[in-house]
């Protein structure tokens, strides 16, 4: 059966490609550092496909139909859409025999995804990837969520379908090494008059929850309550999917930075699956 | 009533100018006339006023979008939505 031999979780602010160098040197160093040594780690490991959990902004869907979840399916899927974003625009390769056996899977225990057969990918899943990948030939399942329109879905079902992920991945057959990541938040504000600030104390908490594996008071988080760490903290949904994914393996945050000129607390967390 | 209507406009006029999107013109031919908006939102779409979008109810992702579309930087536009923004007296239980 297929394994999850890396695990990790990054912010996405579209500034790290787009005004890398706009960070403070410190800052932009401790973060990229991070994210150099996954790609180190993903390399080692033998990463042979990657599923990169991440938030829908408009890109494929809109008010007419907005599904919690969209699994990417096809055979290739483009991107990025932003043409401000110094990334190459490109097909990526998917996988659909993962993909679709991850849709299966989660249907079979409960949950209605959605599933597109080609979807666009914009900065939430391109800047992580390009990290992991800079030649992105590496095949990904994109796994879309809806973390910005409400009603949104409640943050413990947001984990309890990264659980049927995790259950989907390890149960699909054949012996392919698989990188399930999240790729969101943490704090911050967009499109309001508190555009530009950083809740580093909820940052700093969450993470800390995550690598206590103390989530109970996460999952029960009522949206008006994550609102007051920004609108773009919503995006925790994608991380606390990943941490269901690999339950009861608690992450180890590798890097976090409040850097202001990329309107983000920007973190990297790791979870330890077996090599 | 139309919202939706202005959610759409301001949608398509931001995806007419991204990858893939550029036949018909672009946003420099961009129509308005096939969108049922009422005066006032029209009137915001058309002299591309941040603060009314805003204040009718325009999605923040959205708005996001549209002022970096529109040439607006980050820090503009909060400097022209900072005047609708209201103290929270709500607390988070992260915070002490």
């Amino acid at each position: 059966m297929a394994e999850i031999v890396l695990a990790y979780c990054s912010s996405h602010a579209p500034m790290m490609s787009s005004a890398r160098m706009a960070a403070p040197e410190e800052q932009r160093n401790n973060f990229f550092a991070a994210l150099d040594q996954l790609r180190d780690e993903a390399a080692a490991r033998g990463v042979q496909v990657c599923v990169v959990l991440s938030n829908e902004h408009f890109t494929n869907f809109f008010l007419e139909n907005f599904p919690q979840i969209c699994i990417g399916v096809g055979e290739r899927n483009w991107g990025p859409t932003e043409e401000w974003l110094p990334i190459e625009k490109v097909w990526i390769p998917g996988h659909p025999g993962l993909a679709t056996h991850i849709a299966e899977h989660t249907l079979a225990s409960g949950f209605d995804p959605a599933f597109s057969h080609q979807l666009e990918l914009d900065h939430g899943i391109m800047t992580v990837y390009h990290e992991l990948d800079p030649r992105m030939t590496l095949p990904l399942v994109p796994i879309v969520q809806n973390c910005a329109v409400p009603p949104l879905m409640p943050v413990r079902r947001a984990y309890e379908f990264g659980r049927a992920v995790g259950d989907a991945i390890r149960s699909y057959p054949g012996q392919t090494r698989v990188a399930v990541i999240g790729a969101g938040g943490l704090s911050h504000w967009i499109g309001t008059p508190r555009v530009g600030d950083i809740d580093e104390e909820f940052d700093r908490w969450f993470l800390g929850r995550l690598e206590r594996g103390e989530l109970e008071q996460v999952l029960d988080m009522p949206d008006s309550e994550i609102e007051l760490a920004g609108n773009g903290s919503h995006e925790i949904r994608s991380w606390v999917a990943v941490a269901g994914a690999v339950e009861p393996v608690r992450a180890h945050t590798l890097a976090y930075e409040p850097i202001h000129p990329w309107i983000t607390g920007m973190a990297v967390a790791h979870w330890e699956t077996p090599r | 009533m139309s919202l939706y209507q202005l959610h759409r406009c301001v949608y398509d006029w931001v995806r007419v100018g991204e990858v893939g999107s550029a036949a018909g013109g672009g946003r420099a031919a961009f129509d308005t006339a096939g969108y049922q908006l009422t005066d006032e939102e029209r009137a915001a779409f058309e002299s591309q006023d941040v603060a009314a979008m805003y204040r009718l109810g325009l999605h923040p992702v959205l708005l996001n979008r549209y002022c970096r579309a529109a040439g607006y930087a980050r820090d503009d536009y909060r400097k022209i939505l900072e005047p609708f923004g209201v103290p929270q007296q709500r607390r988070g239980r992260w915070q002490r």
